[in-house]
């Protein structure tokens, strides 16, 4: 299992939760106003494509996840990509 | 007062192969404490899948195509053979003898720590491997390049091959198509071609070797096929690949048409690409899909981080990253920075006839708009042509208006020996009266660069 590097500064690690992930992406999909079908087809796509690359990685860190989930989302819902990429800074 | 930050090393190095060896041994050398982290095979890709197991193959190829054509000498060599399975273990054994081919222990009697993994960079000053995390004062990225899957429809439906692992195969195919045009995909054809494959080579240029002089593409596609059979498919494009029984049917198209050829086997010589999905982004350090973008010293954008060899995107020899990996390992040791020189950096194709070119072709030339005058002596004016009965070659020089050359390209039999005559004047701003006045051996091949240069001067 690849270890999760969090970016707050104690630099606590946690397994990759592809559901956290899935979530994130389904929750920034639905904001942009998407059907919730194809929230769920995206969310599961993206999921994917991230755990395909975190499985070659022995650690990663969060924002390397968000980094590579809206390289993704960029190609199959810009607008989620947007959201998902600026979602704390908004905030 | 503020305590200087500990780190675990000096020194990390990621990558073992010709960017980062001589860094880290240099690195070690200085006493500073050094790691090394490969994610495949230590050693890296030359003596492992490159250059020494290819040359290895190309020189029994070469020895038995010229012993195949030594009747004409008066021997008697109809009967020789070979035994394909005897010559991989040939190529295994040079492997085994180059010493660095995935030998760890090369860098631990330096006193270098080496680790086996995926490097990824987790902040500026830290990478992970193996889940452990290590933190070093600096870093030199050499992580090198990797094969892409090629944009051709329905590839990903056959199997295909790349110079990485063309030589694993088990027996020379009956056909076999090469996909670019380039020195990698010559020296496969060559090779194949020699043990009875029946090549074409697939390039989308005019000619083949399209970054070398025009007349080194055109005389090798016209010795190709006139030699070894080998079909030049030049300005065409791979379009669509499907299997077809046990074989591959490759569809292209050549001037506004398409046509297409059953093969037995594919290799694909074009597309490397950098490898820098390493976490980059954590360390500060910018890039691009076509390589780490470094300053004249090798420095990233991260002031503690170099980067040097394939992974910076240049052009791919191992001879450029073995020189770029012994500057990144000054200027990470120095103040001083110094800059890598690539002027006189020599190209070589190891086919027979070999081909070398050093400086600036005729293009390159025109591309600057240099006011140049070059000359062109072909092999068969000197006496060594004679003798080994050997005519297809040349000399060509370019030379400014003053006469200081500015570019060669040498077509000849040990052509990468020759040429480093060439490499030296060109560093140096010699004039081609200079080397013409220079005495060469009588009966060497090398005498052509004297003809050629005395006609510039």
């Amino acid at each position: 299992m690849t270890e999760v590097i969090k970016r707050n500064g104690k630099r606590q690690s946690e397994e990759f939760k592809r559901e956290k992930l899935h979530q994130s992406v389904h929750a920034a999909c639905l904001s942009v106003r998407s059907p919730d079908g194809e929230a769920q087809q995206t969310a599961d796509t993206i999921s994917m494509v991230v755990r395909n690359w975190v499985d070659q990685k022995p650690s990663v860190t969060s924002s390397d996840i968000r980094r590579v989930a809206a390289n993704a989302l960029e190609t199959f819902h810009p607008e989620a990509a947007y959201l998902y990429q600026t979602h704390e800074m908004v905030v | 007062m503020a305590r200087k930050p500990q780190f675990d090393y000096d020194l990390i190095v990621i990558g073992s192969g010709a960017g980062g060896s001589p860094a880290a041994t240099i690195a070690a050398t200085n006493g500073q404490k050094v790691a090394v982290v490969e994610a495949d095979v230590f050693g890296g890709e030359s003596p492992n899948w490159g250059e020494i197991p290819v040359k290895a193959l190309l020189h029994a190829a070469q020895l038995y195509d010229e012993a195949k054509g030594g009747t004409r000498f008066g021997l008697r060599s109809g009967a020789i053979g070979y035994n394909f399975l005897s010559l991989k273990n040939w190529k295994d054994l040079v492997v085994k003898r180059t010493g660095a081919g995935g030998n760890r222990k090369y860098y631990e009697k330096h006193g270098i720590d080496t680790f086996a993994s995926v490097a990824h960079f987790l902040s500026p000053h830290e990478i992970s491997i193996n889940r452990r995390h290590l933190s070093a004062r600096q870093f030199l990225i050499a992580t090198g390049s990797h094969w892409e899957k090629p944009n051709i429809a329905g590839i990903e439906h056959v199997s295909y091959y790349t110079p990485r692992d063309i030589l694993d195969i088990p027996r020379p195919p009956k056909s076999l198509l090469v996909v670019g045009g380039g020195s990698s995909a010559l020296e496969f054809a060559q090779l194949f071609a020699i043990f009875g494959t029946k090549v074409y080579i697939v390039e989308k240029a005019a000619r083949i070797l399209p970054e070398e002089d025009e007349e080194a593409g055109e005389l090798f596609q016209r010795l190709l096929h006139e030699q070894k059979g080998v079909t030049v498919l030049t300005q065409s494009r791979l379009l669509t690949v499907q299997k077809d029984g046990l074989g591959k049917r490759v569809t292209y198209s050549r001037a506004g048409q398409e046509r297409s050829i059953r093969v037995d086997e594919i290799l694909v010589t074009t597309g490397r690409t950098p490898t820098v999905d390493i976490g980059l982004e954590n360390a500060s350090v910018a890039y691009t899909p076509e390589g780490i973008e470094v300053n004249d010293s090798l420095q990233t954008s991260a002031g503690h981080i170099y980067a040097a060899g394939d992974v910076l995107g240049n052009k791919k020899y191992l001879h450029t990253a073995l020189m770029e990996s012994r500057v990144a390992a000054h200027n990470l040791l120095n103040k001083q920075q110094i800059k890598p020189d690539y002027t006189a950096t020599p190209n070589i194709t190891f086919t027979y006839p070999g081909l070398a070119s050093v400086g600036l072709t005729e293009d390159d030339c025109l591309k600057r708009d240099l006011d140049i005058k070059k000359s062109f002596a072909p092999l068969n004016m000197i006496a060594r042509s004679n003798t080994s009965d050997f005519r297809d070659g040349f000399v060509k020089l370019i030379a400014d208006k003053k006469g200081v050359l500015l570019g060669a390209t040498i077509v000849a039999p040990h052509a990468d020996e020759v040429v480093h005559e060439l490499s030296l004047a060109i560093k140096y701003g010699l004039t081609a009266a200079q080397i013409a006045s220079t005495p060469h051996a009588f009966l060497s091949w090398a005498e052509a660069i004297r003809v050629a240069a005395s006609r510039l001067s």
